[in-house]
Formats: C-alpha cells, sequence, structure tokens
C-alpha cells in the first residue's frame, strides 16, 4: 500500500467516524443438549442469551467476563463460525445471520478472527508463507510472484523476518505463532477482526507486545475490532467501549474510562475492584462475590446475577433488566437505575 | 537444523527451506535399519516380479508333460511342479498378481475408506450416523461367504482378477473408515480448522488441505497393515480355489499345490518358495509399518 493511499484512508477515516460497522440486535445462541434413547433436544445451553450491542467503525469494543459467560460464542456466532438461533447481526446495515453458501464466503472476506491459542490454531504441516497466503489464494486469483511479495509484506508488518516464510509454526515460539495468526487475519484486509483472546495464552511480556501491534495495525489498516479478553487491564489497555457480560446477558456497556471509574452494575463494581493495583499503600476494596455462576442449562429467572448480587431486590427474581442508558453512552441492565 | 529468527542472520543464511514433519519422519525412517532393510527387500521383491518377462524367457503356462514334478537343478532352479512348469519362473509372474492385487485392493479401500471417515467424521450429526450404520453394515458381512457369491455372480463377465480386487475392496474399507473417522473427530476440533473455515476454506477444502493431510500418517501406517493383510487375503482365498483364477499364476494359487498330500509331504519345492516369499514379504511389511508408525509418532526419538 503507498502513503498517498494511507492518506486517502485516513481521510476516509475522519470522515465515516460515526458510521456505525456492526449492529446486533437480541442475539441468542443456544447449544442443544441431546440426551435420551434417540437423541432428542431435551434442553439448551443458553450460551448468549438475547445479547444487542454496536461497534462503530474504526473503534475497539472490549467485551468481558469470566468463563463461561458466552464471549467467545458472541464472537464466533458474529463470523459466523456458529449458526444464530435468533436475533440479528447487521454488518455495515446487512442481516448476515442468515447467509449461506457463497454470499455467506463473501462476508468472510470482511470479518476475520484472531485465535485464542496459538499453538492450536495454526496448522501444524503447512509453512507459515502458505497459512499467510491461503486466505488470499481462496478470494482472489493473483500470481505467484504477486502473492509471495503480498505475503512477505504481511510478514514485516506483523514483526516476522522474511525467512519465516519457509518455517513451519512448530519452530516459533508462542508470541510469534500469535503474529504469524494475525498476519493471516490481516491478508484479507478485513474491515472487522474478532480477536478472542488473542493474549491470554502469552507471557505478560509477550502480551504487551501483541497488543500494541494490533493497536499499531489498527491505525494503519482502519481496523475494528471486537476484543474478547478476561483481563481486565488487558481490556482497558485495548478498548474505546466495554461490554460486561454475565451468563450470557450483556449487564453493561460504556465508554472506558466511565466503566473503570463509575461502575454501574453490581457485577461490575465487584470485577472493577478485584483488579490488582501495583500500589501498596492503596488500600484494597474489594467485593467478593459469593456463591458460583449459575449453569447456563438452567439460568435463574429475572435477572441472571440476582442469587449472588448484594443489593438485589424482590423485582430481580421476577423480571429480566433491560439495558437502557443511565448516562450518555453507558448502558446497563439493572433494576437500581 | 538451524533456526534463525533474527533479521542479522537471516541476510547471511539464504531463506532456507527448514524441515517439514514429513522430512523429520522420513530421517528417522531412514535410520531404522530394520524398516529399511524390509523396504529394501521389498522393492527388490515387487522389481524383480514386475520384470519378470526379461528375468526369464521360460513359458509359464506351457504344461511340459516330460518334466512333471522335477527337484531343483541348475536347469530349473526351483524344480518344476506336477504339470512341469517351473516353480521359480512362477514364483516371480505369482509375485506379479499377488503384489498387483495387494496393491489395487489396499488402494480402494484406502481411498473409500478415506473418504467415508472424512466426510462422516467432519460434518458429524445425521450424515456420520448414516455413513457409520452403512459402515457397520458392510463390516457384518460375512466375508468369505460374499467373496465367493459375488464372484460366482461377476465369474465370467469381468475379468477373474478385476472381479477379486473389486470383491475384496468392496468388503473391506468399513475399518478404515472407522479409524479415519475417529481420527478425524478429534482432528477438527482445533482451532485451525475454525481459522480455516474463517479465512473461507469450503468444506471440501477444510477436509483435503487441513484435515486429511494431518491424519495422512495413521492413514499411511493403516495402509502399510492393511497391504499385508489383502495380500494374505488374496493368498488365503487362492488356497481355497475362490481367488485369482487358476490359469494365472498367484503366490496363493502356487500354494494350493499343498492341498495334495503327497506334495505336502514328498515334493517341498513346490510349496515351500511361495510360503517362504508370502510369509516374507508380510513380514517386511509388517515392519515398514512399525517404522512409519515409530518415524510418525513425534515422541519417540529413536
Amino acid at each position: 500500500m503507498s502513503t498517498m493511499d494511507l492518506k486517502n484512508e485516513s481521510f476516509n477515516l475522519e470522515k465515516n467516524e460515526k458510521e456505525t460497522l456492526l449492529e446486533i440486535k437480541n442475539l441468542k445462541t443456544y447449544y442443544p443438549v441431546k440426551g435420551g434413547f434417540f437423541q432428542r433436544t431435551i434442553g439448551n445451553v443458553k450460551a448468549v442469551d438475547d445479547i444487542s450491542f454496536s461497534i462503530k467503525k474504526g473503534e475497539t469494543l472490549g467485551l468481558v467476563g469470566e468463563s463461561g459467560c458466552g464471549k467467545s460464542t458472541t464472537g464466533r456466532t458474529i463470523i459466523r463460525l456458529l449458526k444464530a438461533t435468533a436475533g440479528e447481526i447487521l454488518f455495515e446495515g446487512k442481516d448476515i445471520s442468515k447467509l449461506s453458501g457463497k454470499s455467506l464466503q463473501a462476508i468472510r472476506q470482511d470479518i476475520q478472527m484472531v485465535f485464542q491459542d496459538p499453538y492450536a490454531s495454526l496448522n501444524p504441516i503447512q509453512m507459515v508463507g502458505d497459512i499467510v497466503a491461503e486466505p488470499i489464494k481462496n478470494f482472489k486469483s493473483i500470481g505467484k510472484k504477486e502473492l509471495k511479495t503480498e505475503v512477505m509484506d504481511l510478514l514485516q508488518k506483523v514483526g516476522l523476518p522474511e525467512d519465516a516464510y519457509y518455517k513451519y509454526a512448530h519452530e516459533f515460539s508462542g508470541g510469534q505463532r500469535q503474529r504469524i495468526g494475525i498476519a493471516r487475519a490481516l491478508a484479507l484486509r478485513p474491515k472487522l477482526i474478532i480477536a478472542d483472546e488473542p493474549v491470554s495464552a502469552l507471557d505478560v511480556s509477550v502480551q504487551s507486545q501483541v497488543l500494541n501491534l494490533l493497536k499499531e495495525l489498527q491505525k494503519e489498516f482502519d481496523l475494528t475490532f471486537l476484543f474478547i479478553a478476561h483481563d481486565l487491564s488487558v481490556v482497558k489497555h485495548m478498548s474505546d467501549r466495554i461490554g460486561v457480560m454475565y451468563l450470557g446477558s450483556m449487564v453493561e456497556i460504556s465508554g472506558r474510562k466511565s466503566l473503570y471509574d463509575e461502575p454501574l452494575h453490581p457485577y461490575t463494581k465487584a470485577l472493577v475492584s478485584a483488579i490488582p493495583m501495583p500500589d501498596p499503600r492503596r488500600k484494597a476494596n474489594r467485593i467478593v462475590l459469593k456463591g458460583d455462576v449459575p449453569s447456563p442449562l438452567n439460568p435463574p429467572t429475572g435477572c441472571p446475577f440476582h442469587p449472588r448480587c448484594a443489593v438485589a431486590m424482590d423485582e430481580c427474581s421476577k423480571t429480566k433488566p433491560i439495558l437502557k442508558e443511565v448516562k450518555p453512552g453507558h448502558q446497563v441492565a439493572c433494576h437500581l437505575y | 537444523m538451524q533456526i534463525s529468527t533474527s533479521p542479522q542472520t537471516s541476510v547471511q543464511v539464504k531463506p532456507m527451506k527448514s524441515m517439514s514433519p514429513w522430512a523429520i519422519a522420513r530421517r528417522k525412517f531412514v535410520k531404522n535399519k530394520l524398516a529399511m532393510i524390509s523396504l529394501f527387500y521389498l522393492i527388490i521383491v515387487a522389481v524383480v516380479s514386475f520384470l519378470a518377462p526379461y528375468v526369464t524367457t521360460i513359458d509359464i503356462t506351457r504344461i511340459n508333460i516330460g518334466e512333471m514334478s522335477l527337484k531343483p537343478s541348475s536347469e530349473h532352479w526351483l524344480g518344476t511342479d506336477k504339470s512341469g512348469r517351473d516353480v521359480f519362473t512362477r514364483l516371480l509372474y505369482g509375485g506379479r498378481v499377488s503384489l498387483l492385487v495387494g496393491i489395487s485392493c489396499t488402494f480402494f479401500v484406502v481411498v473409500l475408506g478415506t473418504i467415508v471417515g472424512s466426510i462422516a467424521g467432519y460434518f458429524g450429526g445425521k450424515i456420520d450416523n448414516m455413513m457409520m450404520r452403512f459402515t457397520d453394515f458392510i463390516l457384518n458381512f460375512p466375508f468369505l461367504v460374499f467373496v465367493i457369491v459375488l464372484g460366482t455372480i461377476f465369474f465370467g463377465k469381468l475379468n477373474g482378477l478385476a472381479v477379486l480386487i473389486i470383491v475384496i475392496s468392496a468388503l473391506s474399507w468399513g475399518g478404515v473408515a472407522r479409524i479415519v473417522r475417529s481420527k478425524i473427530l478429534a482432528e477438527k476440533e482445533n482451532e485451525y480448522i475454525l481459522a480455516a473455515v474463517s479465512i473461507g476454506c469450503s468444506p471440501i477444502k477444510v477436509i483435503g488441505k487441513h484435515l486429511i493431510p494431518n491424519v495422512l500418517s495413521t492413514i499411511i501406517v493403516q495402509s502399510t497393515l492393511l497391504f499385508a493383510s489383502m495380500i494374505v487375503a488374496e493368498s488365503g482365498l487362492s488356497y481355497l480355489g475362490f481367488g485369482v483364477p487358476s490359469e494365472i499364476p498367484s503366490w496363493g494359487n502356487m500354494l494350493s499345490f499343498a492341498r495334495e498330500p503327497d506334495v505336502l509331504q514328498g515334493k517341498p519345492w513346490i510349496w515351500v518358495p511361495p510360503a517362504l516369499i508370502i510369509t516374507l514379504t508380510i513380514l517386511s511389511i509388517n515392519f515398514v509399518g512399525e517404522g512409519l508408525k515409530d518415524a510418525f509418532n513425534p515422541r519417540s526419538r529413536r
């Protein structure tokens, strides 16, 4: 890409700053539970149960929550690795939740994913060059030489040496492998990248390198991120806005600053209070939640958080609170507000 | 192996191809003496058999009443059989047929089993259920009865050898299908398969380019062992008289002379050579198979 193009793109970025790229409406993804003699569906694990949010072009939405709350399922449903049970996924205004065949393949050019486990997400018998070239080969018919130049370019952009092209994934460290995964996701120049806990399998020292790389690439390629993580400090570093999920529901969405400074939902308050502070004089004022996460197979009635909530009221066990805007740009699903 | 990740060294070292998992397996295999000797033996047997017309010029079909049941001599290295045919020559031509049946049966069985197993394993659900129940059905056929029945049905309509190959292949792919399916089931849980889907690979491409190459080591090991059992199947059927038509020499057909008590007791030169060569061949194939298994196993360092 020449500097001219880059200038043009950053110009476009300013122009389209407010444009919504992805909008999720009432998304539900259930996993059927089979049982009995005839393997009938006897229940559903409600991994994602009626969530809505949107991502604007060029921004990073962080998605946090404890394991099993449906973050990864949300990501995988958006990229259509899983089929949504109900709801709409509007990408650039078009519902992609029901696409199949050719039109589904076409949308894959615009949405790409960086996977969690850099050891399992790369084919062990492909050369790195082939791994990165494969998405391009799937969609464009370009000559061998051009393809190689483009792949070399991508490898260099994610900070890998040129001779990585001829190596195999097992010859690299976790951080480098994740860079290969990022190069593969970038190869099609997507508009949206879903990063599913991209650094949780890496050393802390390598984590920051990969995070900074993602930030640099976001600027360079005008990328939009859905950044899934369970590490609150990582999400804080990366995101413009943050959504907090609990048991398949979105409990709070807000800008980064307002979420960390004034969390509204009792669950978010507990999460934020658990972030370790590198300051020994600061008094830890931790809110410790009682009990365990209920099973998503049989979620509690009303607010999913009410059995563990310190300030639960009668109403909380009866009706499920809906996400409403309490302050400008700060939405919360709680009966307190 | 040199690993150069820093940019400085990459300037000096021209981007060299590093070892693929295949190359590592090949190196391990070459170091395995027993497997290499076996492979060498198999290659010699195969080459000599397939070049039989150039090795000997004796006519294998001509019956020579004057030279019946001769002991090994300088003229007939392994003697002659009860119809006066040269045993050594028949051993070479027989090797051709036996190996051909073995190789083609193995090929068809592996291809069929891999296709069925990988589709069932990848798609799962109803497709898996249907395909695997059909596989169970095939596996439950009584092999010997069906070979005899199908052989009789096709007899005369097709070349006898082709019938045998088709019948054996059609009844034997079930085991391979099951093994491939179980391997694919385990392999498809890896994230790189999700990644392949997300970068726009079609199901055929995901199976063909990502799944099968990663389970290929198992398939290769299986097919060597299968090759041995296919040669045994051919010999066994021919010994019973239901295999290769009796006018075509094969190791099994030659062995079937041992059904006669006087040959078994008094004329060992007629049946010992095919018996010996069958045993050695199967043993070698199994050693090669074991060698491949070790070579593909990342935990074995020999």
